[in-house]
Parts: structure tokens; C-alpha cells; sequence
């Protein structure tokens, strides 16, 4: 529903520390949603449910679940894992996590570990609010024509690949998936007129 | 798991404390079929008095306030016939209350912004509801029918349905990102010059079918499609 939302799960036997790192991001004015999860094991059943974007773990957690914790990561390979660490651990086993947060960081260093994180993974992708390019236009047109990923192809001279990859952005920068809806989208922004959409 | 930004529904807990935290609860009961005065009976008193089991009431009032229930066997084959009931008046909700609410929203905003974009946002309303309303009868006439002999273990359940789990599971998934574009076009797209109290009902009414809609879902496949996939796999039916 909400596709910016940030979702982000803890995995934390201390309620202290659990409740501080939750309010620190709470607060941070970033749009997140905060999950506690008690174990490792619990965390796999949510591998179909839920997408998660950050994983925070206490290493303790994971120390002699090493081969469960490779496996947890195969099952959610998009979420950045984050080490909440305030003991010592073998190096090796912190390089288990894409970043940390260590007891002592203050709030500016830990947010800025997650704005960082946030925005790399936003520059693999197309920015919201752009502006649909001349080509996603074209591909936009005839969609609303009801033509297929091949027929679109076709038309344009491109690859079916390239066709869903505009189509994706399409999609990321409308908010629209749905052909009719797209349609409607189409008219409202005076890409097509009421009748080139009454002529098909 | 827990999320923090509602109450974690116990058996302790007042009832009208947790209504008056989430309103959305209130909606929850009646389709429990529970239309009474809640006093200050907690929600195992409340259950009790009423006849439900307190654990359905506990793991379904949870989806209603944001936290997935993670316990496997909290539900047994008893629950069932409560939660197709559940779910049956859900659907009364969605086609009696729901559907000529946002109709109705609909062409008021067309009355005040006549416009070939609000004509052709209520047109693919109209064919969105037209798909829901195909799953919901195939849950009543196809699903349903088909659990219920499970339960009473019919062996023609098995032979002569013609329900599939597979596609049970099919209906469900275009379902949401109708709703979402609607959403997106209304708020975004659909040039609007006046009666934006009507958008904002209209919006707010999407919403709350867009959240009952997807804790439907998540009793169908969560706690029902677990049960019955339980019920199927036990060896003394005939």
C-alpha cells in the first residue's frame, strides 16, 4: 500500500535498548514502520509476508546461527542488515552486516548511516516525482492503445525487456499500474486526448 | 512480532479502551456478528458472554491493529465455521455498505466537476468492483460450500468441488493495486476544481475498503487456507 514506507525490523533481546533505537528513528521524520521480532527463526516466516528494507540485530543473536542467518539472508536479499552492537565480536562475524550501530554513536551518526543507505538504494532507481521521459511517453501512448509488451516492441523498435522496464517506471512514477487506469492518467495530463481514447 | 504504534490486544484489556484507541475494531466486531453494548467488560469477559473463542477474537482484533499473529496453532478446526462467518459478513459489509457509498461519492463528484476523467474514474470503479464481486461469489458459492463439507468430512467435497487452492489465491492479487491506482488518480491526476470535501470522503472511503479488503485476505490466507490445508491432509476421511 504504502510503497515508500520504510520497513524495518528489530531484532533485540533488550527492551531498553530496543525502545531507545526505536524512538531514534521514530523521531527522525522518516516515513518507517518499526516491526519487533523476537528471534532469527521468527524472522524467516516473514520472508514471503513482508518486505523489509533494514534488519537490525544484535549480534548475540546470530553468533552461533551463522549457517541459519546465510540462509535468512538468501530469503531477503534486498534488506540491509545492521549490526546493534555494544559488546566485542570477532570482526568476522560483524562482517556479516552492511553497516553498525555501536552503543556510543549519537543520534546524527546513526541516522546518517540510514539517510546514506536510504539514498544509495533510491539512486539505483528512478527518483519519484520525475517527470515521465519522451520515451515513456511513447510506450505510455500505446499501452493506452491496449497493445501488448510485443506489439509495443514492435512499434518502437525496442526490446520486449526495455518495454517492462518503462512500463516499471511508468508505474514507480505515476503510482498507476492498471492499463485503464494509466488511460486515465493519459487524459488527465493531456498525453491523449478524450478522442484518440473514444477511437480505439 | 509487535509494532508500536498500536495496543497489542490481550485478554485483560478493556474492550472500550481498545475500541477507543482503534475505531476500526468497532467494524471487526460486527462482522463477528457481535452488536452489542461493550460496558466495561474486558475482552475475555466480552468473548465469553458472547460465545466466541477469546484467542479468534485476539488474533483477528491484532490484524486490526497492525500486528501479524505468528503462532501456527492458534487456530483449530473449530474456528472454522466462526471465521467463514467472519468472512461472509465481511462481504455483506463490502456490497451492501461499501460499494454504494463509494458509488454514491462518486457521482456527486461528477454532479460538481463534470469532467470525461471523473466519468471514466467511476467506469473503472465500476469494472474494479465488477472483479471483486467475482471472488467474493466464488468464495460463497465455490469456497465456502467446499470447507464446510470438509468439515463435516464429505468425501464428495474432494470429488465434486471444484475449489482449488491455487486459485483462491489467484483472485486475490489484482485486487489491491486496483485500489491503489484509483487512490493515486483521485489525489493526483483527475483535475478537480471544486468539492474537495467530496475527494476527501471519497479517498477516506477507499481506504477503508483498501484496509478491511487486506485483512480479509490475511484471514483467508493466514489463518483459513492453513486450517483447511490441515483438515485435507487428515488421513481418517473417507
Amino acid at each position: 500500500m504504502n510503497k515508500h514506507k520504510i520497513h524495518i525490523a528489530i531484532i533485540e533481546p533488550s527492551s531498553l535498548v530496543y525502545e531507545g533505537i526505536s524512538n531514534i528513528l521514530l523521531k527522525s521524520g522518516m516515513y518507517i514502520q518499526i516491526f519487533r521480532i523476537d528471534s532469527v527463526s521468527e524472522l524467516s516466516h516473514y520472508s514471503k509476508s513482508e518486505s523489509f528494507d533494514f534488519v537490525l540485530i544484535n549480534p548475540m543473536c546470530i553468533q552461533n546461527k551463522i549457517r541459519e542467518f546465510a540462509t535468512l539472508r538468501k530469503c531477503f536479499p534486498d534488506v540491509c542488515w545492521v549490526g546493534l552492537v555494544y559488546n566485542f565480536y570477532e570482526p568476522q562475524l560483524l562482517s556479516n552486516f552492511n553497516f553498525l550501530i555501536q552503543i556510543t554513536d549519537n543520534t546524527d551518526t546513526i541516522l546518517d548511516a540510514f539517510h546514506r543507505q536510504i539514498h544509495l538504494q533510491e539512486d539505483g532507481q528512478s527518483m519519484e516525482h520525475e517527470q515521465l521521459s519522451e520515451r515513456e511517453v511513447d510506450v505510455l501512448r500505446l499501452i493506452t492503445q491496449g497493445l501488448s509488451n510485443k506489439e509495443i516492441a514492435d512499434k518502437l523498435n525496442i526490446s520486449i525487456h526495455t518495454v517492462i522496464s518503462h512500463r516499471k517506471n511508468i508505474s514507480q512514477k505515476t503510482g498507476i499500474k492498471s492499463q485503464s487506469g494509466l488511460t486515465i492518467y493519459a487524459i488527465s495530463n493531456k498525453i491523449i486526448s478524450l478522442e484518440d481514447f473514444a477511437g480505439v | 512480532m509487535y509494532q508500536i504504534n498500536k495496543l497489542y490486544v490481550r485478554p485483560e484489556l478493556k474492550l472500550s479502551d481498545l475500541l477507543l484507541e482503534n475505531p476500526n475494531l468497532l467494524l471487526m466486531m460486527e462482522h463477528f456478528s457481535l452488536n452489542s453494548i461493550v460496558q466495561e467488560m474486558s475482552v475475555d469477559q466480552f468473548c465469553c458472554k458472547n460465545n466466541l473463542r477469546t484467542g479468534v477474537f485476539i488474533a483477528i482484533a491484532n490484524l486490526y491493529n497492525g500486528f501479524q499473529n505468528t503462532g501456527k496453532d492458534l487456530f483449530t478446526e473449530k474456528d472454522i465455521e466462526v471465521i467463514i462467518g467472519f468472512l461472509s459478513n465481511c462481504h455483506r459489509y463490502y456490497k451492501q455498505e461499501k460499494y454504494p457509498e463509494i458509488k454514491s461519492l462518486i457521482a456527486q463528484l461528477y454532479q460538481t466537476n463534470t469532467t470525461a476523467e471523473v466519468k471514466l474514474v467511476e467506469q473503472f470503479f465500476n469494472d474494479y468492483f465488477e472483479e471483486v464481486l467475482e471472488h467474493l461469489s466464488y468464495e460463497e458459492s465455490i469456497a465456502f460450500p467446499y470447507f464446510r463439507n470438509l468439515l463435516q468430512s464429505k468425501s464428495e467435497a474432494l470429488t465434486e468441488s471444484h475449489f482449488s487452492v491455487l486459485e483462491y489465491g489467484d483472485h486475490h492479487s489484482d485486487i489491491e493495486s486496483t485500489l491503489s491506482d484509483l487512490k493515486n488518480l483521485i489525489l493526483k491526476h483527475i483535475p478537480i476544481q471544486t468539492d474537495f470535501v467530496v475527494r476527501r470522503k471519497l479517498l477516506l472511503s477507499l481506504c477503508e475498503l483498501e484496509f478491511d479488503l487486506k485483512i480479509h485476505q490475511s484471514i483467508e490466507e493466514l489463518i483459513l487456507m492453513p486450517l483447511i490445508a490441515k483438515l485435507e491432509k487428515k488421513p481418517n476421511r473417507e
